[in-house]
C-alpha cells in the first residue's frame, strides 16, 4: 500500500463499497424478513388468498433472500433502481422530487442556523467571564431542549390557526425559471423555523468552545499582549482556526438528511424523503425502502470520507496515526 | 463521527482525581442543578410501583379530558387515565431505556470494543473500526423503524420462550419484549462514538511513558488498562456516557412518538402524541393540560442534560482555569 | 463567581420561558374569537392559498391522499376508486339514489335464466383524446386484462369471477374469458355461471372499467407510467398528478350523461397535514370533520357550524372473533362479551355521535336494513352471569385483540372496550397493535383470538355485508364462521329474484348471525364533513360514486 496522502485516501475510499454492501444487505433482508409483503398489503383484506400467493411467486418475493438481493445489485449497478411498490412507478422518479424538497428545507436550515450561531457562540466566547456569556447559551439552549415533536404543534398551533399567518403545512409547487422552488414560499416558513431553532444552539455553544480554545492558546495571548487590536487577533487567528473542525460539522448535518427529517416531514406533511422513508416501510415498498437506506448511507460514508481525507491532509499525524494502527 | 475521534490531537491527558473534580462541579450550581433534575426525574422513574397514585392502564370513561384538580393534579386524557400517574409511569420508561442503552451499548459493547480494537489492533481493529463505519453511516431511525416491524414478532415468540424455558414469567410480560427490542437496537448504532474515543487513547496510551514503563516491569495488560487507562479515560467517558444517557432518551421518545418500540407502557413520546398528535391540534386550545405534563418532563430533562454535558466539558477539560 | 453564572443561565432560561408561556397564553385564553384568524374573510383569500394558484372561478379544491394506484383493473381501496370513478367509466354505474343506471352502456337485456346480460353501447362515448369512441372490444380487453394473470391484479377475479370462463382465464389455463363475447362494436355479451341479483352491482366497480388498450398494452399493475396521463372516458380528465402534491380534474367536455361536469377544475391537495386547519384558512372547499373537531362545529355560536352536514355511510366497524378457538368457540362466551359492551356510550358519547351504535351487521342506508332486529343489549350483569355459567372467564382473561395502526397508541375505542370488559366482566383483554402487513399475515393464517376491523360497502346491496364476510366458504371471512343455516339462507338469496323475499331472507341470515355473535359490531360510521357554502350540490355519497359532476359552485 503507498504511503502518504495518496495512500490514506485510497485505503479510505477502497471502504466505501464495502460498507455500502454490508448496510445495503443488511437493510434488504431486514426489509424482506418483515411480515407480509406489498403484494398481501395492498390487495388488503379484499383478495382471494391464492392471487395473493400466485403473483408473489410471480414477482419473485419467495426467493431466497441472497438470491433476491444479488438480482437486486445486479439491477442497480446497471442502473435499474426497481420499482416503488407504493407508487408502482420507477422508484427515481419518485425519490428524485421528494429528495429535493428535502435537500432544499435542509439547506437552508444549515445555512440559517449557522449564520446565526457563528456569530452568537464567537461573541459568547469573548464576552466569556461577563454576563452575557451565560446568557446568550442560556437563551439558545431552550429551544433546543423542545422536542420537534412538541415545538412543532404548539407553533403550528400559534402560527397557523391562532395568527393565520401560515398555511398549515404540505409544500407549494411554485416554479422559477423551470424549476421547482417551493422553498421560495410561505410553506417553507414552518419546517425551516422548526428545524433551525434546535441547531443553532448546539452549534453556537461548539463554536463558542472552539473559540474559547483557540483564545487560550499561546500565540493568540502573545498577539494580544504585543498589542495587537483585538478584532484583528480575533479574526486573523481565532476565527479561522477554530473554523476547521466545524467545516466537518457541516458535512455531517448535510449528511443527515434522511434521519431528521422524518417527524418534522410526517408532522407537516411534507412530501419529501422522510416522509416518503416512513411510509414506505409501512408498505412494505422494497425498493423504495432501499433507496432511501443506501441515498442516507452514501451521503454520509461520502461526508465521513471527505472530512478524514481533509484531515489527513492538514495534520500529518493522522496519515502517521493510522499507519500505526493498520 | 470518525474525524474527531482519530484526530483529536494525540495529548496526554492529565489525571485528575476524584476528588478534585467533585469539588469543581460542587461549586458549580448549573451543574449542581442540572444533575439534581436529573436525579429527581430518573428517582420518579424507578420509585414509580412506589409513588403512581394509580396504575398505567387505570381508565376512568366518566372522567375524560378533565383539567387538573385535587383529584388529579395534572389532569386525565381521553380515557381518563389519571396523568400525574402516566408521567411517572413514563419516566420509568424512559430510564429503562436510556439507562439499558448505555449500560448495554456504552459501558458494555463501546468500551470493551474500543479496548480491543486499540490494543490488540491488526485485524481486529479493522474489523471492529469497520463495524462502527457501517453502524454509524446508516440511517438510525430508519434502521430501527424496519427493525421494529420485521423483528417485534420474532422477539415476542423468543422471549416467550425464554418465559417458558426458565420460568420466570417475566420475561414474556406486556412490554417486556419490546424494551429489550428498542434499547437493543440503539445499543447497535450507539456503541460506535463511545468505541471510538476509547480507542483512540489506547493508542495514544500505548505509546506513553507510564504504559512503556510498566510493561517494562513486568505489569499485565490487564493492570495496565485499569490503572493508567481507565483513569485517564474516564473523564471523557463520563461525559459521553451522560450525554448518550440524554440522547437516547430524546430518542426514543421519537421513536414511540412514531409508533417504533414501546406501545404497552406509557412513555412520554405516546403522552405527546396523544396530545397533539396528527389530527389533534385543537388540543392545544381546549385541553392544554394534555401537552403540559409530558411537555413540562420532557424538556426540563433535556434542558438538563444539556446543561450538565456542558459544564461537565468545561469541568474536565484540561485547560480550564 | 460560578453564582452568578447559575444566576445568569437561570434567568436567560427563565425569560425565555416566561415570553414562550405567556405569548402562549396570551392567545390560548383570548377567548372565542380566534376563528376569524382565517376563515371569515373572503378578502384575505388570495394571501392564503396562492401556492396552489389563486381559486379560480369554478374550481373545488379538496383533500386527499396519493391513491395506491389509477389503474382500474388494479385498485382494492376506496381512496384509489375515489378518483378513478370521475376519471374512468364502465358499463353502468350509480346515482346519487344508490340506484344502478346506465353508463356507457345505454341499456341492457337479461336472459330468461338470469345468466345473459346483453349490452348496448352508446355510441357518442370517446376517450378524453377524442381519438375514437368506445367498442365492445375495448371492453373485452379491459375486463380480460383485469382478470389475466400477466395483469397481477388482486382484484380482477373478487369482482368478475361470476363470468364464465374468468376462473380458468386467470390461472393461465385459458386463451380467453369465453363469457366475454363481442357480439358488435356495440353489443356485449357477458354470460354468468349462475343468475345474481348482484352481477349489475358488481359491474359499477372499477375492475369493469374500460381502458385504452393503445396506451396500456401489457402492462401489469406494478407499470403505472401511463397512469400519469391516462386516457380515461369519465366525467373528468386527469391534466396533472404531481406526486405528494396535488393532483387536477378538468371536466370531459364531451361527456356523454346528464348532467355534465359544471367544474371548471377540480384541485385535491394532497400534502399539507390538518384538512381542518386548511379549510379553516380557505385553502380548501370542503374537509371531513373528526373526533377532536366535532365538538366546536357543533357549537351554534360557531359560524363553522351553518356548513356541516351528516351523512349515513355504509360500513360497519367490529370486533371479530376467532370461532374456531377457544375459549370464543363457545357462543355464550361470545355474546358474554357482547353483552358486557356500552355501544351507546361508545357512539354517543366516547364518539361524540359521530358513528352510530350498530345492532347488526348491515348499516342504515342500506336495503335491507332491519330497523327492528333484535341485537345482543347491553346488560353487564347478564353479560357477568352468562360468563360465570360457561365457566370459562379465565380462559378469556389475557386475551389479545388484534388491531392494525401506525402510531403511538393503540385506537382509543379498543382502550375504552377493554376498560369496559375490566369493569362490568373483571377479564382483562390486552390489545395488541401491529403493523398492517403483520395484522395482514396474522388474520389470514388465523392467528389471533379476537381482531378489530372495519368493512365498508363496494356496492349497496346486503350481499356485499353477509354473504361475503360471513359465508362459510368465502375467503373474506376471517373470524371462521359457519353456520349451514346461514349458508343456506345467503345461497338462496343470491338468485332470488323478488326483491322483498330476497331482503327477508337475508334479514334472517343477519338475525341468526347476530345471536351466534361470532362478531360484536360496534357502530356504523357516518360521515360528518364541512361544506363552504358557495359548494352547491354536495354530498359525500355513503361509498364511492362518482359524484363531482353534480356539483358547481356559485362564486
Amino acid at each position: 500500500m503507498p504511503a502518504g496522502l495518496a495512500g490514506y485516501i485510497l485505503r479510505r475510499l477502497l471502504t466505501v463499497p464495502l460498507i455500502l454492501i454490508v448496510v445495503s444487505f443488511i437493510a434488504f433482508a431486514l426489509g424482506r424478513l418483515a411480515p407480509s409483503d406489498y403484494v398481501e398489503i395492498q390487495a388488503g383484506t379484499r383478495a382471494q388468498p391464492e392471487t395473493i400467493a400466485r403473483i408473489r411467486e410471480e414477482r419473485g418475493l419467495n426467493d431466497p433472500i441472497y438470491e433476491q438481493y444479488v438480482r437486486y445489485v445486479g439491477d442497480f449497478v446497471t442502473g435499474d433502481f426497481g420499482t416503488s411498490a407504493k407508487y408502482r412507478l420507477p422508484v427515481e422518479d419518485v425519490l428524485l422530487p421528494r429528495l429535493w424538497i428535502t435537500l432544499q428545507i435542509n439547506i437552508v436550515v444549515v445555512i440559517l442556523s449557522w449564520m446565526i450561531a457563528i456569530p452568537a457562540g464567537v461573541w459568547a466566547a469573548l464576552r466569556r467571564g461577563t454576563w452575557l456569556d451565560p446568557l446568550t447559551i442560556g437563551l439558545l439552549l431552550l429551544p433546543a431542549s423542545v422536542p420537534v415533536l412538541v415545538s412543532t404543534p404548539l407553533l403550528q398551533y400559534l402560527l397557523v390557526v391562532k395568527l393565520g399567518l401560515l398555511p398549515s403545512g404540505g409544500w407549494s409547487d411554485a416554479e422559477y425559471f423551470g424549476v421547482e422552488l417551493g422553498i421560495f414560499s410561505k410553506r417553507a416558513v414552518l419546517p425551516v423555523l422548526i428545524m433551525t431553532l434546535p441547531a443553532v444552539a448546539g452549534i453556537a455553544r461548539y463554536m463558542r468552545g472552539q473559540v474559547l480554545e483557540v483564545l487560550d492558546q499561546d500565540y493568540v495571548r502573545t498577539a494580544r499582549a504585543k498589542g495587537l487590536p483585538g478584532t484583528a487577533v480575533v479574526t486573523r487567528h481565532v476565527v479561522r482556526n477554530a473554523l476547521l473542525p466545524i467545516v466537518t460539522l457541516f458535512g455531517f448535518e448535510l449528511a443527515a438528511l434522511t434521519g431528521g427529517s422524518i417527524i418534522v416531514e410526517s408532522l407537516l406533511g411534507i412530501p419529501g424523503v422522510g416522509q416518503y422513508a416512513f411510509e414506505a416501510i409501512g408498505s412494505r415498498d422494497y425498493d423504495g425502502i432501499m433507496a432511501v437506506v443506501i441515498l442516507g448511507s452514501t451521503m454520509f460514508v461520502l461526508a465521513m470520507l471527505v472530512v478524514d481525507v481533509t484531515y489527513g491532509f492538514i495534520d500529518p499525524r493522522i496519515r502517521l496515526g493510522e499507519g500505526l494502527s493498520e | 463521527m470518525s474525524a474527531f475521534e482519530s484526530s483529536a490531537p494525540l495529548q496526554l491527558p492529565t489525571v485528575s482525581q476524584p476528588q478534585r473534580v467533585l469539588r469543581r462541579f460542587l461549586r458549580r450550581p448549573v451543574a449542581v442543578v442540572a444533575l439534581s433534575v436529573i436525579v429527581a426525574i430518573y428517582g420518579i422513574g424507578i420509585l414509580a410501583p412506589v409513588i403512581a397514585p394509580e396504575s398505567f392502564d387505570d381508565t376512568d370513561l366518566r372522567a375524560r379530558n378533565e383539567a387538573p384538580s385535587w383529584d388529579h393534579p395534572l389532569g386525565t386524557d381521553n380515557l381518563g387515565h389519571d396523568l400525574l400517574s402516566r408521567s411517572i409511569w413514563s419516566a420509568q420508561t424512559t430510564v429503562i431505556i436510556s439507562v439499558g442503552t448505555v449500560a448495554s451499548a456504552g459501558l458494555f459493547l463501546g468500551v470493551s470494543l474500543g479496548l480491543l480494537a486499540g490494543y490488540r489492533r491488526g485485524l481486529a481493529d479493522f474489523i471492529i473500526m469497520r463495524l462502527g463505519d457501517v453502524f454509524s453511516s446508516v440511517p438510525t431511525i430508519l434502521l430501527l423503524i424496519i427493525i421494529n416491524a420485521t423483528l417485534k414478532d420474532r422477539f415476542e415468540s423468543w422471549f416467550g420462550h425464554v418465559s417458558e424455558f426458565t420460568g420466570i414469567g417475566w420475561f414474556s410480560d406486556s412490554g417486556v419484549p419490546s424494551y429489550f427490542l428498542v434499547f437493543g437496537g440503539l445499543a447497535v448504532f450507539g456503541w460506535v462514538g463511545i468505541a471510538r474515543l476509547i480507542r483512540s487513547q489506547v493508542l495514544a496510551l500505548r505509546e506513553s511513558q507510564y504504559v512503556i514503563s510498566a510493561r517494562a516491569s513486568g505489569a499485565s495488560t490487564a493492570r495496565i488498562l485499569f490503572r493508567h487507562l481507565l483513569p485517564n479515560v474516564g473523564n471523557l467517558l463520563i461525559v459521553m456516557l451522560t450525554m448518550s444517557l440524554g440522547s437516547v432518551a430524546i430518542a426514543e421518545i421519537g421513536l414511540s412518538y412514531l409508533g417504533v418500540g414501546i406501545q404497552d407502557r406509557p412513555t412520554f413520546g405516546i403522552m405527546i402524541s396523544e396530545a397533539v398528535g396528527p389530527g389533534k391540534l385543537q388540543n392545544v386550545r381546549e385541553h392544554t393540560h394534555l401537552i403540559l405534563a409530558p411537555g413540562f418532563f420532557v424538556v426540563a430533562l433535556v434542558l438538563a442534560f444539556n446543561l450538565l454535558g456542558d459544564q461537565l466539558t468545561d469541568i474536565l477539560s484540561p485547560r480550564r482555569r | 463567581m460560578q453564582t452568578r453564572n447559575l444566576v445568569y443561565t437561570l434567568t436567560a432560561i427563565a425569560v425565555a420561558l416566561i415570553v414562550v408561556i405567556g405569548g402562549l397564553s396570551l392567545l390560548v385564553l383570548s377567548g372565542g374569537d380566534d376563528d376569524d384568524g382565517g376563515a371569515a374573510n373572503p378578502d384575505d383569500t388570495g394571501e392564503e392559498g396562492p401556492d396552489l394558484g389563486d381559486r379560480i372561478e369554478g374550481e373545488l379544491r379538496l383533500f386527499g391522499a396519493d391513491p395506491q394506484t389509477m389503474d382500474p383493473a388494479c385498485a382494492t381501496d376506496a381512496g384509489s376508486a375515489e378518483y378513478i370513478v370521475e376519471i374512468f367509466s364502465g358499463l353502468v354505474s350509480f346515482d346519487k339514489d344508490l340506484n344502478v343506471i346506465p353508463d356507457i352502456a345505454a341499456d341492457w337485456v337479461v336472459s330468461d335464466d338470469g345468466t345473459v346480460y346483453t349490452f348496448n353501447l352508446r355510441t357518442n362515448v370517446l376517450f378524453h383524446d377524442n381519438s375514437r369512441r368506445v367498442s365492445a372490444e375495448d371492453f373485452k380487453y379491459s375486463m380480460q386484462r383485469a382478470l389475466s394473470p400477466d395483469t397481477q391484479s388482486t382484484v380482477g377475479d373478487v369482482y368478475l369471477d361470476d363470468i364464465v370462463g374468468a376462473e380458468e382465464y386467470s390461472i393461465g389455463e385459458a386463451d380467453e374469458v369465453t363469457g366475454i363475447k363481442v357480439v358488435n362494436a356495440d353489443t356485449l355479451e357477458l354470460t354468468i355461471k349462475e343468475p345474481s341479483e348482484v352481477f349489475l352491482e358488481k359491474l359499477t366497480y372499477p375492475t369493469a372499467y374500460v381502458v385504452d388498450q393503445r396506451e396500456v398494452g401489457d402492462a401489469t399493475c406494478f407499470e403505472a407510467n401511463w397512469t400519469l396521463t391516462p386516457n380515461g372516458t369519465g366525467p373528468f380528465k386527469l391534466t396533472d398528478w404531481d406526486l405528494g402534491t396535488s393532483i387536477t380534474l378538468e371536466p370531459n367536455e364531451g361527456f356523454y350523461l346528464e348532467p355534465k361536469p359544471t367544474l371548471s377544475k377540480v384541485t385535491y391537495v394532497l400534502s399539507g397535514g390538518s384538512a381542518f386547519t386548511m379549510y379553516e384558512n380557505d385553502e380548501l372547499d370542503i374537509t371531513g370533520v373528526g373526533i377532536n373537531n366535532i365538538e366546536s362545529v357543533r357549537d351554534p355560536s360557531n359560524p363553522l357550524n351553518a356548513e356541516y352536514h351528516q351523512g349515513d355511510s355504509l360500513n360497519v366497524f367490529y370486533i371479530g372473533f376467532n370461532v374456531n378457538e377457544p375459549p370464543f368457540d363457545d357462543p355464550d362466551v361470545r355474546r358474554a362479551l357482547s353483552m358486557a359492551v356500552d355501544k351507546e356510550f361508545l357512539a354517543n358519547e366516547f364518539l361524540e355521535q359521530l358513528v352510530v351504535p350498530a345492532a347488526g351487521i348491515i348499516p342504515p342506508g342500506m336495503p335491507g336494513y332491519n330497523d327492528d332486529l333484535a341485537g345482543l343489549e347491553f346488560n353487564p350483569g347478564a353479560a357477568a352471569d352468562l360468563l360465570d355459567e360457561t365457566g370459562k372467564a379465565d380462559d378469556v382473561d389475557g386475551a389479545r385483540i388484534l388491531t392494525s395502526g401506525q402510531g403511538a397508541a393503540p385506537s382509543d375505542i379498543l382502550q375504552a372496550l377493554a376498560a369496559m370488559w375490566e369493569e362490568n366482566l373483571g377479564v382483562t383483554i390486552e390489545i395488541e397493535q401491529e403493523d398492517f402487513g403483520l395484522f395482514l399475515s396474522d388474520i389470514n393464517e388465523g392467528n389471533f383470538t379476537m381482531f378489530s376491523l372495519g368493512w365498508i360497502a363496494d356496492y349497496p346491496d346486503p350481499q356485499n355485508f353477509l354473504d361475503i364476510k360471513l359465508h362459510s366458504e368465502s375467503s373474506n371471512n376471517e373470524s371462521g364462521y359457519a353456520s349451514d343455516e346461514v349458508d343456506a339462507l345467503l345461497e338462496q338469496a343470491r338468485s332470488e329474484p323478488d326483491e322483498a323475499s330476497r331482503i327477508d331472507l337475508y334479514q334472517q341470515a343477519e338475525q341468526i348471525i347476530v345471536d351466534d355473535a361470532p362478531w360484536i359490531p360496534l357502530y356504523h360510521g357516518r360521515s360528518s364533513y364541512l361544506v363552504k357554502p358557495e359548494v352547491v350540490g354536495f354530498e359525500t355519497p355513503p361509498f364511492v360514486i362518482p359524484n363531482l359532476r353534480y356539483v358547481s359552485i356559485d362564486r
